[in-house]
């Protein structure tokens, strides 16, 4: 009876263990296989139904990144709605949390998942050339944002959302708000203390003249003396968003200790991520005279580990439980028989593991650059990736989507 | 005794099972039914039926019939969605074309889409049919409105509510001068509550 308990106890462990490390394996993958070989692999996984969201995410991601924009945009809009039913709490599981280990409640996603979510749908269906889609995915992302503000608080907030729906508005010819949009993603940006990219700083600049906000775009020109002065020509634009790397993944931090009569062992694992180590790099986007680099938006690792951080206690608090009601359920057991105790005591041990879910595959960092040109040709270079010809009509407007761990750069024109 | 219990132990059983299996029931489709609280096909049967009754009940269809001794034709154009909502507008422009017919007031003509694919049968018609059935070229009835419009929403979110606002706008548009015949709007609000436990 013992030995089956134990082992159905064991066996249930090691295997969300065991698939976590899969998934954490596969995302590090990313640095040396093609998108198509990882999506492969991850897709003969089979996840336990409390991981689908996760699943569902990485899957999306991966079909985004492979070209495969319909799919991307049934999966994703199958994980948003999984996040969806999942934000409410389920009694049930949160007694397994408290007694087994956080991986036995269901993976509902980090506030930057709920946002990114939208920001992955919006660019799946404008490289699916549905606007209009990516523009609903835009307003959703805003709604979602608001859900998660709180005063001073810009955990939840993407400057990567709203400058993408500055662009599907300009795209749109919504100039107002393009504007908007611009702004809170330049608020965000300087609020996280990072610098402007000039690409932004020149659609504040832009959207103000066109807009006809005159005290704004006074305001801005004083602001941006060195950039140039806008004009209603008829130039080609292009929009150039590059994903850099991968996120990080969370690794487990545990600690072993005997109770003080020396009876018992207390493990408690808790997860944590590693020293922040990504070495940022840049895609070069090259017309005949004049060469520009991508700038920074979006840090994703500083994001998911604020998500963290903003959950810690509530994990500690769940940690602390689960220690004190395991010790008991030891104490019990080794008060009826001593080979029980010892065996719910390793039992405890082996369960005590850190919830170390995320939507790893995400890019580490987001970055955008923006060019107005006469000409028909830009060349696009990015880390480990071949040089990429792109071909751009005259007056066009153009979004180009290029990524570090793909040779392929995904093309919207207009 | 353990008859007795096990006798429970497999109604348990029963009604655990039962709970868990997927279940169908036929629903009359006039029936309002709201899951989520999102645009649904009662908002869009709603929406156009009242929209298309206001607008047949106002002055310019009189006018147009005085002015040119026959009933005006119509085309349903592009509805733009800038909801927050992935809204299907094809079933929104199908119920709207269906009370448009049905009303007996206005001359109906196909979309571009199924004009173009007429138009094919007629070019295929000129060479295979016999001369007696076929169908000439040039005799399209031409629409003398079209209908345009956008659905829009205003969403306002507190926690687990929601208040969801949506606002159709449609205007009827004269082809030969680009007059505004008719303007209509409607509105639907609901108040949305999402339950903060899940099984």
């Amino acid at each position: 009876m013992y030995k089956f308990l134990f082992l159905f106890l064991f066996t249930i462990i090691s295997g969300c263990a065991g698939q976590q490390q899969e998934n954490n394996d596969l995302a590090n993958l990313l640095y040396i296989q093609n998108p198509q070989d990882v999506l492969e692999k991850l897709q003969t996984t089979e996840p336990v139904e409390r991981d689908y969201a996760q699943f569902h995410l990485n899957i999306g991601l991966l079909q985004l990144m492979t070209g495969d924009f319909q799919s991307a945009i049934d999966t994703f809009s199958l994980a948003k709605r999984e996040m969806a039913v999942l934000a409410a709490s389920s009694v049930s599981e949160n007694i397994g949390a408290g007694t087994v280990n956080e991986t036995l409640r269901s993976y509902s996603g980090y506030p930057t998942d709920r946002v990114m979510v939208h920001n992955m749908l919006a660019l799946s269906y404008l490289f699916n050339n549905d606007i209009e889609g990516a523009r609903v995915e835009m307003l959703q992302a805003d709604i979602s944002m608001k859900k998660l503000a709180k005063r001073k608080d810009l955990n939840g907030q993407l400057a990567s959302s709203h400058l993408l729906a500055g662009i599907i508005y300009e795209l749109l010819d919504e100039q107002s708000n393009a504007l908007i949009s611009y702004k809170h993603a330049a608020d965000i940006i300087e609020q996280r203390g990072l610098a402007l990219p000039i690409g932004l700083k020149q659609a504040l600049l832009r959207m103000s003249f066109k807009l006809g906000a005159q005290n704004q775009y006074v305001a801005y020109k004083k602001q941006f003396p060195n950039l140039p002065v806008p004009t209603n020509n008829n130039k080609n634009q292009l929009f150039a968003l590059y994903f850099d790397g991968v996120v990080s993944n969370k690794k487990q931090n545990s600690i072993m200790v005997p109770d003080h009569d020396n009876e018992q062992l207390i493990r408690i694992s808790i997860p944590a991520y590693p020293q922040m180590k990504h070495r940022i790099g840049r895609a070069k986007i090259a017309q005949q005279k004049t060469q520009l680099t991508t700038e920074l938006v979006e840090n994703l690792e500083v994001l998911v580990r604020e998500d963290l951080d903003k959950e810690y206690p509530s994990i500690l608090l769940l940690t602390t439980t689960r220690a004190i009601a395991k010790y008991e359920l030891v104490k019990q057991a080794d008060k009826q028989d001593s080979l029980l105790g010892a065996l719910v005591n390793i039992a405890t041990v082996l369960t005590e593991v850190a919830d170390l879910r995320s939507w790893n595959m995400l890019p580490s960092n987001i970055q955008f650059a923006y060019i107005e040109t006469a000409e028909n040709e830009v060349v696009i270079n990015s880390s480990n990736t071949l040089s990429q010809k792109i071909t751009i009509n005259n007056g066009s407007k153009n979004v180009v989507l290029i990524n570090s761990l793909s040779n392929e750069v995904f093309h919207y024109q207009q | 005794m353990k008859v007795k219990t096990n006798l429970w132990l497999a109604v348990i059983a029963t009604f655990m099972i039962s709970a868990c299996s997927t279940s169908v029931e036929r629903l009359d489709s006039q029936q309002e039914v709201d899951l989520s609280g999102a645009w649904n096909d009662t908002d869009s049967q709603l929406v156009a039926r009242e929209m298309i009754e206001d607008s047949l009940s106002r002055a310019w269809i009189n006018k147009f019939v005085k002015a040119e001794g026959k009933e005006p034709a119509v085309i349903v154009g592009r509805i733009k969605n800038l909801s927050h909502e992935h809204i299907n507008t094809n079933t929104f422009i199908a119920n709207m074309e269906r009370e448009l017919i049905n009303s007996g007031e206005v001359q109906f003509v196909a979309s571009s889409s199924a004009r173009n694919e007429i138009r094919e049968e007629r070019g295929d018609q000129d060479l295979n049919a016999s001369e007696e059935t076929r169908k000439d070229m040039g005799q399209e009835y031409g629409a003398d409105f079209m209908m345009q419009g956008q659905i829009n929403t205003i969403i306002d979110v507190d926690g687990t509510t929601q208040v969801r606002f949506y606002q159709v706008n449609l205007e009827l548009i004269s082809i030969k001068d680009n007059r505004k015949v008719w303007i209509g709007e409607k509105r639907i609000k609901k108040l949305v509550k999402n339950s903060k436990l899940r099984e």
